[in-house]
């Protein structure tokens, strides 16, 4: 059992510098050797003036999901923290300003607000600031330092991600926000005469291997393009992919590449399948809306063969649908989404460091079966940050893929020339005497258009083999299962993964038969291994951030009865919660 | 005499190893007789063996149309893409590496139509490709609709009454999106393409050839051959194509002067 799990959110008005403190706060635990995970809300608009939360669910073991609960919160703005009152868990800690600066009737005040079992701990962070440092700007970090004080935390680590973000501003800066957090520190420690009941011992650090890195799923993606040395990334602005480009805006060009941003999704697509025909690895980073009108030429990378990396960053959907919220519902788009039959391999990672690792894989296995690759993600996995173990690529796992022609067939080859496995031998322009001709009308061995009954046949067949083909070079189901027969079996994928395993664990912990399998290639999928879980099973649970049941339905029909579905569209990540009591129901009836 | 297919096979190969062909792949072209595709076919393989390209680090990338198989007839690399991307798509082969001589080829409806939110693009990223815009104003692969270039009142199947729209000029697009490079040329003077697409495949940066061309299937009143031979001169003697407003008012008020209208200096 975990030692330490706990919630921590801090809430305020855009402008009390909620999302910053959230952030130093997220680099200070994983310097101090805890595992979290976080994620922050906050308006939609630029100038919206609004709430803004950030939320960070911190413990010693690893974090699969946010929970629902909060147990420490950090009012900046006690009216607009009312909306978090219902999540906070019993005898939950409370941060509040008790000297606001205007006057607050006394019903305004987030003590007269919540429930007798929580434990206010009224605070001055403004007079704090001020009295320190004569401005009340670094309030937001004196209840950072308030919190340290409280549960004794290590303050080297605040120290220290203080000092690097402020320094590069000036030394006047930096030493505002210092004193700012010292003086949270010490009215916490000589002033404040409490000690919290929750437990927040410092992790025993691990060795130098088990270092931790700060990462979202964006920027993980980007790291991971970078690591597989993408040459160029061309892309469009949209949320939630837009910190992909402006990660490797400042990175690519470091690293001796380019980055273009392109007038739409369609030329952005159409420049990476241009690269990689170049034998350049290229990059594309989108959402549902870019994805819809990249569908044609992602057709022609599958008719033409050429390789292409595609991640999509899946935000609500249909149309412009709901931009900064998260869902999976692009999965039957990212896999069906073409006219014609146009098979293409979709993979999906689950977490943050699967974001970095898939990506790298997306290049290898784009160039050897020659198509474009998919990357889903959604918005929670790119915008949330773990504190990753990072294990960097290996030269093998970023080895060129290409499988190049036999020189002895120079003069006489045939680009396209059908093979048991699909896959035929590519060459690239500057190659002499491997010239061709590539195209999306149906073709030729040698790459004429062709369409006559046999031949179209036998194309199909060739590149749906290949398809088919890939599977052996994808990420194979994984299973989380300590019982051969299971009363239930949970499939997931994408970030809903970690919320369908923490449930099952919590499960198995109350002596439930249940187990868990995470699917991360979408397509193709393993149709043995998914079946031989779903034939231990009495019953098959998918749950999805989607409304139809894109994952059921695209396996479903491997099951021997109808799976259940459990499907959500509210725009938060999955709760496991509803996942759990989904389980106990099953296990139930 | 009918030729037999093996015949001709025997031929065209005979004629190839000869070396004479120069880019003409050994797939004869399936435009119509007597198309003006022929005419600019004629001219790029001129400049592509004046200029003594390898042919293996040349690349024509193709939109959707006539002009769109043109890889398949030239013995380079070559990519025949989706309609109205060869643009975009030949922006990512030329920066993929810089060492080839890319082409990219389409007609009026995919480059002026579907396609016309690319060419401001490339031409403000002045990405050194050589774009060939072949353009005689109607839909052929399609038999025979209006294009973004033909005439109002143009008068075909998809436009019985004739139609309302005003036509777009290329060249003045080119033009105004800042383009580095911009021609204006006649498919019935192969020599004159030949002679600009070996300046423009030497200026680094974008170039943009306007192509005026025929179909001489489905446009039997516009742009014949006839009329053109008769609407088309040369730019005026001492024009001086490094001069952007000159080249606009000269193509702006004289749709018909063929020739490298501008140039850009080198900074």
């Amino acid at each position: 059992m975990a030692k330490v799990d706990l919630t921590i959110e801090i809430c305020g008005m855009s402008g009390d510098g909620t999302i910053a403190a959230g952030a130093l706060l997220n680099n200070a635990l994983s310097r101090a050797g805890f595992s979290l995970m976080a994620f922050d809300s906050y308006p939609a608009e630029i100038r919206g003036f609004g709430r803004c939360v950030t939320r960070c669910r911190v413990g010693d073991e690893e974090m699969l999901a946010l929970t629902s609960e909060t147990h420490v919160l950090i009012s900046l703005d006690d009216e607009q923290s009312f909306s978090r009152i219902p999540f906070l868990a019993k005898n939950a800690i409370v941060f509040f300003d008790n000297r606001p600066s205007s006057y607050i009737e006394e019903g305004k005040s987030i003590a007269a607000r919540v429930e007798p079992d929580v434990i206010l701990l009224g605070i001055p962070f403004k007079d704090l600031a001020a009295e320190a440092t004569g401005t009340t700007r670094g309030r937001n970090i004196t209840a950072l330092g308030a919190l340290a004080g409280v549960f004794d935390l290590p303050v080297e680590p605040f120290h220290k991600v203080i000092r690097n973000k402020f320094e590069p501003k000036g030394e006047n800066v930096l030493l505002v926000n210092m004193k700012s957090f010292d003086a949270g520190l010490r009215y916490a420690r000589e002033e404040l005469d409490y000690s919290p009941g929750i437990p927040f011992p410092v992790p025993e650090k691990g060795d130098e291997e088990t270092e931790r890195v700060l990462l979202s799923g964006n920027v993980a993606i980007a790291r991971g393009a970078l690591d597989a040395g993408l040459g160029l990334y061309f892309g469009y602005p949209i949320t939630p992919a837009t910190p992909i480009m402006e990660y490797l805006a400042k990175a690519l060009p470091e690293n001796g590449g380019r980055l273009f941003q392109m007038e739409d999704e369609i030329s952005s697509i159409g420049a990476v399948l241009g690269s990689f025909y170049g034998g350049r690895r290229a990059m594309t980073a989108t959402s549902g809306p870019g994805l819809a009108l990249m569908t044609e030429l992602i057709g022609l990378g599958v008719m033409a063969e050429i390789p292409a990396v595609i991640i999509d960053a899946q935000r609500g959907g249909p149309s412009t649908g709901l931009p900064t919220k998260t869902e999976q519902s692009d999965l039957q788009a990212a896999v069906f989404g073409g006219p014609g039959d146009s098979a293409r391999i979709v993979i999906a990672p689950t977490n943050v460091i699967e974001c970095y690792q898939y990506t790298v894989k997306s290049f290898q296995i784009a160039e050897k079966y020659q198509t474009p690759v998919i990357v889903l993600t959604d918005f929670f996995l790119d915008n949330r940050v773990e504190n990753v173990v990072m294990r960097h690529a290996t030269a093998e796992q970023i080895a060129d893929g290409n499988i190049y022609p036999d020189p002895a067939l120079k003069g006489k080859y045939h680009r396209f020339e059908v093979s048991e496995s699909g896959i035929s031998p590519r060459s690239i322009p500057g190659m002499e005497g491997f010239l061709f001709a590539t195209t999306g009308l149906e073709h030729s061995e040698k790459g004429i258009p062709d369409y006559t009954p046999n031949n179209h046949m036998e194309m199909s067949g060739k590149r749906h083999r290949k398809i088919s083909g890939a599977l052996a070079d994808l990420p194979a189901p994984e299973e989380f299962a300590w019982d051969e027969a299971l009363d239930v079996g949970v499939i997931a994928w994408g970030s809903t993964f970690g919320s369908a395993l923490e449930a099952v664990r919590k499960a198995q912990s109350k002596g439930m038969r249940a187990g868990a399998l995470k699917i991360t290639s979408i397509f193709p999928y393993h149709v043995d291994a998914i079946r031989g879980f779903m034939e231990r099973c009495t019953d098959i649970l998918i749950p999805e951030l989607n409304y139809e049941g894109q994952l059921a339905n695209l396996i479903g029909h491997l099951f021997r009865k109808d799976v259940v579905r459990l499907n959500r569209v509210t725009g938060e990540p999955f709760p496991v919660s509803i996942i759990l009591e989904k389980i106990e129901f099953l296990v139930k009836s | 005499m009918k030729t037999s297919g093996r015949a001709l096979a025997a031929k065209v190969s005979s004629i190839k190893d000869s070396g004479a062909f120069a880019i003409r792949s050994r797939n004869l072209p399936t435009w119509c007789p007597g198309c003006g595709y022929f005419g600019i076919h004629q001219g790029l393989n001129n400049a592509i063996q004046r200029l003594g390209l390898p042919h293996h680090e040349t690349v024509i990338v193709s939109g959707i149309g006539c002009a769109g198989r043109y890889p398949f007839f030239a013995d380079t690399y070559g990519l025949h893409a989706v309609h109205g991307r060869a643009l975009p798509v030949a922006t990512g082969v030329k920066l993929a590496n810089p060492g080839l001589t890319v082409f990219a080829v389409g007609g009026d409806g995919d480059g002026l139509g579907i396609g016309g939110g690319h060419l401001p693009h490339i031409a403000r990223r002045d990405i050194d490709v050589n774009y060939l815009l072949f353009d005689n104003s109607i839909y052929g692969l399609t038999k025979g609709q209006p294009s973004p270039s033909s005439p109002t009142g143009f008068k075909t199947k998809a436009s019985p009454t004739g139609t309302t729209d005003a036509p777009l000029d290329a060249t003045l697009m080119a033009l105004s999106y800042g383009a580095s490079f911009v021609a204006r040329l006649f498919a019935g003077d192969p020599e004159g393409i030949a002679a600009a697409l070996m300046e423009g495949i030497h200026h680094k940066g974008f170039s943009f050839f306007h192509l005026y061309t025929t179909c001489v299937t489905f446009d039997k009143n516009f742009k014949t051959w006839d009329h053109l031979k008769e609407w088309i001169h040369p730019l005026p003697e001492g024009y001086d194509p490094t001069n952007l407003k000159q080249a606009m008012n000269q193509a702006l008020e004289d749709h018909f002067s063929m020739g490298i209208l501008y140039k850009r200096k080198k900074e």
